[in-house]
């Protein structure tokens, strides 16, 4: 296990040098000069701009750059924005905001996703099970962008339950209605995973040997077809988690706010390659450890996988 | 008294006991149905009776769709899907059951009905420890872990005997307090003047026979005083260690007692760390946990090797006798169930067509479709012709194939030669290699029939996937015509594989799901590139009507057939490039007797009509009997005994082949013959 650990974890060396040196070379082929861009519509002053490429090395081969961003990645400096604030201090403001967001939407996914599955799977052919199954198919072939502005209209606007838009620092009740249309998708998922899985597991063999002990049925259902059930719904749990952390890029635009995904977006409009590099790269790190727990927890909850 | 003659006082007693509590479980005229899509009922079972009597083994025996299992799971109240039951009555200790509710059922599942399933691989959960398993059905009905429960039938037949016990003295060994009994037994015995070998026999049998969560304090004083301890001194001894037994100690108890050797360690593990044989133990432990009075055992060993099936029917049978457990036994083949049962009840289409006591069934079968299962029995048949054979009969009319005589074995020509053949395995963290197969030689004559017995692990399927080339041996030959196959590549390993094919065990899994019929029988031509579309579609046909199967199923697809029916198919696809050899692993074991029947009457006629050689892969010896002229005997690996198939059915030279032998169900059986 130990051993495997290990393994694992220097695999996830060669994975951050590969995205980071991908992103890096898309943003340098962007179109557009970020300095020239940065006067805006005044006349480009010839001299500044060149002191200002010498400062953001700028100036030099796509590969020194994308080397001199690593070297200092390594001290933890991830430079400056064109702005002259430190990238970290950046981020550092943006991603509690993501954070607190994508823990919101992963709760709703994860709480709601679960008990509308087993409530589908163990009453299978119900007029409840029909519905849930009509909705999750429209939250999953809807798009994000469309749920938005549907619950923002009708929430938010006609019926004034939740505020439209989140703004800086948002609170809890800000944040509510970005949270479900986020984790709305996946909670889709989550359901017609849990219910496909209730609905086989309770037909499995060794169910009906758990009865025929007479067990009660509350038992037989909780140990012999949930617990079995759980394994891949909490697997599909765990990587969403990851993709909820960065996937939020379009809620956090229609929401206005201002998370890693909004920032994102900025730093590419800006051509700011240092802080779009830092942040996908934080994005990868946080995506490999959630997949990593992700198998390790595969392996707790599953004793026929052991890892070697 | 001699032994015979407690043996009837105790059958006496049971058979007045029996008469006097009437039936344990008592079906009358049950019916049950399955709801189809469109709202059709299929009738699974019509008017089905039979009655249990407290301690007795009753069979249910049929094929499968004939209702058995269905039965037994309607006095479960376990029907799956849609079934449920319509009419007729279902008595427990003469309560009717059959219109309960789940938490009814609840109340009497476990502790007064247990089950013992089939399919011993699908039927514990994966995720829980085998002893968690066992736990449950402990809790579930608040079963009493430090106390043996003793059955209806064992409180009525101890009634004025055996010295009455009181419910003290059922205690259990707990595993805290074993040591310190231990030694107090061994200084009782110096006290009593045993010492020597005679004290260390007895030691060494207390400690064997002592198991925590099992032996009583009672069977500890009586130990104890049969081995010379005084009376006083026993029960002082036993009162004082014995107090009972923890929930851990009763688990490891209960599964030792289902015959898991190191029980402890094993409750421990995972349902995936255990062998087919182990599990059914396991399951039986759990069957039995409760000490129903009454035990459904639903075709318990069907999945399982010819000896493992014996050593754990022979287990529960002593342990439903010892516990006076009364079971309802389902199984396919009628050897098997007269050698168990007391009673028989054959059923056929949802009916029961026959019932009665075993041997006058078996003797004098009055149904048609029972006369049929009698003859279709491996078990059975091979029966016959050895009983024929010592009655001076001619037994060649009772077998399917008549075997070639030594002589003409001798003259034929070797077709496939396999000479010896070795492979190691690589395990997992394990430096030293694993044999699968060592050191092997036999061939195979043309126009004949070898077949390889052994236990699943033996290694006899490796030997066949190294004569079809489709494994690379670690070292030996295999050589076909003369030729060695290892050097046959391209062109000459396509004409080998034409000339050799296969068929496989599970009828299910060797046919392309996504494939019609027409497309796996027509594969093997188009791979070799036969004929035109036309001629093609024409040798499919004649195929078809070789193994017997209506051209019309050339449209449908496997899932559409039965298991025999697949396995025709898959026959005909191994016939359809005209081969001179065939390779059968395990092509019938997986059939119900019925159909197996036909399957190797098939492979018969065509070796009569083909003159086609068959390397037959088996665990079940009363099956070569019919088919094979020639038999390998194989164990972990080694060729054990090879010889024709009457040198080894009369005069069996190794002690295993003769294990193989008396582990056919039906083989003790006295058969009239009529």
């Amino acid at each position: 296990m130990g051993k495997y650990l290990l393994r694992r974890i220097l695999q996830m060396i060669p994975v951050v040098l590969g995205t980071t040196l991908l992103v890096y070379a898309l943003v340098f082929a962007l179109p557009g000069d970020p300095v020239k861009a940065m006067f805006g519509d005044k006349p480009v002053n010839q001299a500044v701009a060149a002191q200002i490429r010498a400062e953001y090395n700028l100036d030099k081969p796509f590969i020194i750059q994308y080397l001199l961003f690593l070297k200092n990645a390594l001290t933890l400096n991830f430079g400056n924005t064109f702005a002259g604030q430190p990238v970290i201090d950046e981020i550092g403001r943006a991603f509690p905001v993501t954070i607190k967001l994508g823990l919101m939407a992963f709760v709703f996914e994860a709480l709601f996703g679960v008990a509308f599955g087993i409530v589908s799977g163990l009453k299978k052919g119900k007029w409840y099970d029909s519905v849930i199954l009509i909705v999750s198919l429209l939250l999953i072939s809807v798009p994000t962008f469309v749920t938005g502005f549907l619950g923002q209209y009708f929430i938010g606007v006609k019926w004034r339950i939740l505020p439209v838009t989140a703004g800086n620092d948002p609170g809890f009740i800000d944040l509510l209605m970005p949270a479900m249309v986020l984790g709305s998708a996946s909670m889709a998922y989550v359901i017609r995973l849990t219910r496909s899985e209730v609905s086989s597991n309770i037909a499995e063999d060794y169910v009906r040997t758990a009865r025929a002990k007479g067990m009660s049925n509350r038992s037989v259902i909780v140990r012999h077809v949930l617990r079995n059930s759980m394994i891949p719904v909490v697997t599909y749990l765990g990587q969403d988690l990851g993709g909820l952390m960065g996937g939020a890029m379009i809620s956090e635009t229609i929401f206005n706010i201002h998370g890693i995904g909004f920032l994102t977006y900025q730093s590419i409009l800006k051509g700011e390659s240092n802080m779009v590099v830092s942040i996908v790269t934080l994005l990868t790190l946080i995506f490999v450890v959630c997949n990593l727990v992700v198998d390790m927890l595969y392996a707790a909850l599953d004793p026929r996988i052991r890892y070697a | 008294m001699s032994e015979m003659n407690s043996n009837n006082e105790k059958s006496d007693k049971l058979f007045e006991m029996q008469r006097e509590q009437g039936p344990i479980l008592e079906v009358k005229d049950l019916k049950v149905d399955f709801t189809t899509g469109n709202n059709h009922a299929v009738h699974a079972v019509r008017d089905a009776s039979f009655n249990v009597y407290p301690g007795q083994w009753v069979a249910i025996v049929g094929e499968s769709g004939s209702g058995k299992s269905t039965s037994a799971m309607a006095v479960l109240g376990l029907l799956p899907g849609t079934g449920h039951v319509v009419g007729g009555s279902i008595k427990l200790e003469g309560e009717e059951i059959s219109h309960y509710t789940r938490k009814q059922y609840e109340q009497i599942l476990g502790d007064k009905m247990g089950l013992v399933p089939q399919d011993p691989m699908s039927n514990l959960n994966p995720v829980w420890r085998i002893g968690t398993q066992v736990e449950e059905a402990l809790k579930a009905n608040h079963m009493d872990i430090s106390h043996e429960k003793r059955s209806k039938l064992a409180q009525a037949l101890a009634g004025g005997g055996v010295a009455v016990k009181s419910e003290d003295d059922e205690t259990f060994i707990g595993s805290k307090e074993l040591p310190e009994l231990l030694k107090a037994a061994q200084a009782a015995l110096n006290e009593a003047g045993v010492t020597g070998d005679g004290a260390k026999n007895k030691m060494d049998y207390f400690t064997k026979e002592w198991v925590p969560g099992s032996e009583t304090r009672w069977r500890v004083a009586d130990d104890l005083i049969k081995a010379g301890v005084s009376d006083d001194k026993a029960w002082q001894i036993a009162k004082q260690y014995v107090t009972g037994s923890t929930m851990t100690d009763r688990i490891a108890g209960l599964l030792e007692e289902a015959g898991l050797p190191d029980a402890a360690t094993r409750a421990r593990q995972y349902p995936h760390e255990f062998s087919g044989g182990m599990l059914q133990r396991a399951l039986i432990a759990i069957g039995l946990a409760c000490r129903p009075d009454l035990l459904i055992a639903d075709e318990p060993t069907s999945a399982l090797d010819v000896t493992v099936q014996k050593k754990i029917l022979d287990h529960l049978h002593t342990l439903t006798d010892e516990l006076g457990t009364a079971v309802l036994f389902i199984t396919h083949d009628l050897g098997l169930a007269a050698e168990r049962a007391q009673h028989i009840v054959v059923m056929y289409k949802g009916q029961v067509v026959e019932s009665g006591p075993s041997l006058d069934v078996l003797q004098h079968p009055q149904h048609p479709y029972t006369k049929r299962l009698v003859a279709a029995a491996p078990s059975l048949a091979s029966q016959r012709i050895i009983s024929a054979k010592e009655h001076g009969e001619n037994a060649d009319a009772l077998m399917e194939h008549h075997a070639k005589g030594e002589e003409t074995l001798e003259k034929s020509e070797h077709i496939i030669t396999v000479s010896h053949l070795t492979k190691e395995f690589k395990l997992p963290r394990k430096k030293e290699m694993f044999k699968a197969v060592d050191d092997v030689s036999f061939s195979v004559k043309r126009g004949t029939t070898l077949a390889i017995v052994g236990e699943s692990g033996s290694g006899k399927s490796t030997v066949a996937n190294m004569v079809l080339k489709l494994l690379k041996p670690t070292s030996g030959t295999v050589t076909y015509e003369g030729k060695d196959i290892s050097e046959f590549e391209g062109k000459s390993l396509l004409d080998f594989r034409r000339h050799v094919q296969p068929v496989f065990q599970n009828p299910y899994g060797s046919l392309d799901p996504m494939y019609s019929i027409y497309r796996s029988i027509e594969e093997p031509l188009r791979i070799h590139k036969i004929g035109d579309k036309k001629s093609r579609e024409q040798r499919v046909r004649e195929l078809l009507d070789l193994v017997k199967m209506p051209q019309s199923v050339m449209q449908r697809y496997p899932n559409e057939l039965s298991g025999g029916q697949r396995q025709r198919i898959a026959v005909a696809r191994a016939m359809a490039l005209n081969p001179d050899v065939i390779v059968c692993d395990e092509a019938v074991s997986a059939l119900d007797v019925l159909v197996q029947d036909q399957v190797l009457q098939l492979l018969n006629d065509l070796q009569a009509e083909r003159g086609l050689s068959y390397l037959f892969i088996t665990h079940d010896l009363a099956v070569v009997r019919q088919i094979a002229d020639e038999v390998v005997v194989m164990q972990k690996g080694k060729l054990v005994e090879h010889a024709t198939t009457d040198e080894v059915f009369e005069h069996p030279q190794k002690q295993y082949t003769k294990d193989l032998l008396d582990a056919i169900p039906g083989g003790h059986l006295q058969l009239g013959l009529d």
